[in-house]
């Protein structure tokens, strides 16, 4: 299972993803894209978000089980503790 | 021109048997908002994931907008019109598929006598298993295919205990006449035929070519239908009946229950590519911009041959004709 999660997005980009996803609240979608379209929808949503934010956490084989990718302004980076991924928060947020 | 960002490539469209099978929508508008495909009744506006999805089912009372057409076609999602009781009326649709391999070699092989034999012999041996159909003429398969049809009908009247009375059925109308039985048969298979005629599609085959079935525009969807109706509508009809189940929508989710369980979407695919291609031969599902030579098979297209050096190489030789209208008076009419 694949979560994506839009901050500040464009209406239209929000719309865009409901065609492969299911937003499940505003700005979350759930689905299971294959990895090829998974790969494809977050070049384009990286490409177009602009100052919002984009969070897309998916299965990976890894100890956690899943990984993540950000995009966007201001973002909360995923940081790799020896192969623990972590989240770091921005200085004033 | 507008910047159609939206617009998905075939490699962001999943593979139809990585999709949903179906999603019936009845008295609602379909349109398109924010780039998403919606459905929007009196009580609430719900988002389609149009590029999970196979084929959509329009049922009685849908209003559908050309912008969510031109999304749905760009999802490759398949869209049936389907009248009362879920009766097919029509469909289209531009599935996933953007290449003619498929179809060429469907219009070759139901064009040649025996090819289509080979492949009516195929579809019906597919029912058979087991037995050598090799040397039966269509008649003999025809009159087989009804004696097990029979069998069947016979066969799980006996095991439901729902009384069986013959198939009620007047062509065109299928729900003018029979009983509740018959009336579940027809409204599970028109829900099968979409789905089938979704796969096919889907898959860049056309509908209307049928090796066994002939005539009617949906004769391939008729052809491949037949293989599952035994397994499928069949059996759920009279589940359905003896249940006290009597609503077409009760034989549509059955069906569709019945098609998650066994993955039939996956197997149409498999099947319908089977029939149609000899073993192990793959057709690049490419979309190539040719134009058709009768001398090197194909030209690239979006080209201007015009000024190409040397038509002869083409065979175009000294042998063209030109036709040439009149000369225009270039003064203009006088009169």
């Amino acid at each position: 299972m694949t979560i994506i999660i839009l901050v500040a997005a464009s209406d239209g980009l929000r719309g865009h993803l409901t065609r492969w996803m299911i937003e499940a609240s505003a700005g979350v979608f759930v689905g299971n894209p294959s990895r090829r379209i998974r790969d494809r929808l977050w070049e384009l949503l990286a490409a177009r978000i602009g100052d919002g934010q984009a969070i897309l956490v998916e299965p990976a084989r890894n100890e956690q089980g899943w990984a993540v990718r950000t995009a966007g302004r201001n973002r909360w980076q995923p940081v790799d503790f020896d192969g623990l991924v972590l989240s770091a928060r921005p200085k004033n947020n | 021109m507008a910047d159609i960002w939206w617009k998905a490539d075939p490699h962001d469209l999943h593979r139809l048997t990585d999709r949903v099978s179906s999603v019936y929508v009845e008295r609602s508008h379909l349109d398109r908002d924010e780039n998403a495909v919606v459905i929007i009744n009196k009580r609430q506006t719900v988002r389609v994931p149009a590029a999970m999805v196979a084929v959509m089912l329009l049922g009685p009372g849908t209003r559908t907008t050309h912008a969510a057409i031109r999304l749905l076609a760009d999802s490759g999602t398949t869209v049936c019109w389907v009248g009362e009781q879920g009766v097919r009326m029509y469909a289209a649709g531009l599935g996933p598929s953007r290449g003619a391999g498929l179809l060429h070699r469907q219009a070759w092989l139901v064009t040649r006598p025996k090819e289509r034999l080979a492949v009516a012999r195929a579809m019906y041996s597919m029912r058979f298993p087991g037995e050598d159909v090799s040397a039966l003429t269509m008649q003999q398969l025809r009159g087989r295919e009804g004696t097990r049809v029979r069998k069947q009908y016979h066969h799980h009247a006996e095991r439901t205990g729902v009384p069986w009375n013959g198939r009620v059925y007047v062509a065109g109308d299928a729900h003018a006449a029979g009983d509740d039985l018959n009336r579940l048969l027809s409204a599970a298979n028109a829900a099968l035929y979409g789905i089938c005629h979704a796969v096919i599609t889907g898959l860049g085959a056309s509908p209307g070519l049928g090796f066994v079935h002939t005539g009617k525009a949906t004769s391939f969807v008729l052809d491949i239908a037949d293989l599952y109706k035994a397994e499928y509508t069949i059996p759920l009809a009279f589940d359905l009946t003896a249940q006290g189940l009597t609503e077409e929508r009760d034989a549509r989710l059955g069906l569709r229950d019945l098609i998650t369980r066994d993955k039939l979407l996956t197997r149409i695919v498999t099947d319908v590519k089977n029939l149609l291609t000899p073993e192990g031969a793959e057709f690049e599902d490419s979309e190539a911009n040719l134009l058709w030579d009768e001398q090197v098979g194909a030209v690239s297209g979006g080209t201007n041959y015009a000024d190409s050096a040397d038509l002869s190489v083409y065979g175009i030789g000294d042998n063209h004709i030109a036709v040439i209208g009149p000369d225009l008076d270039e003064t203009g009419p006088t009169s």
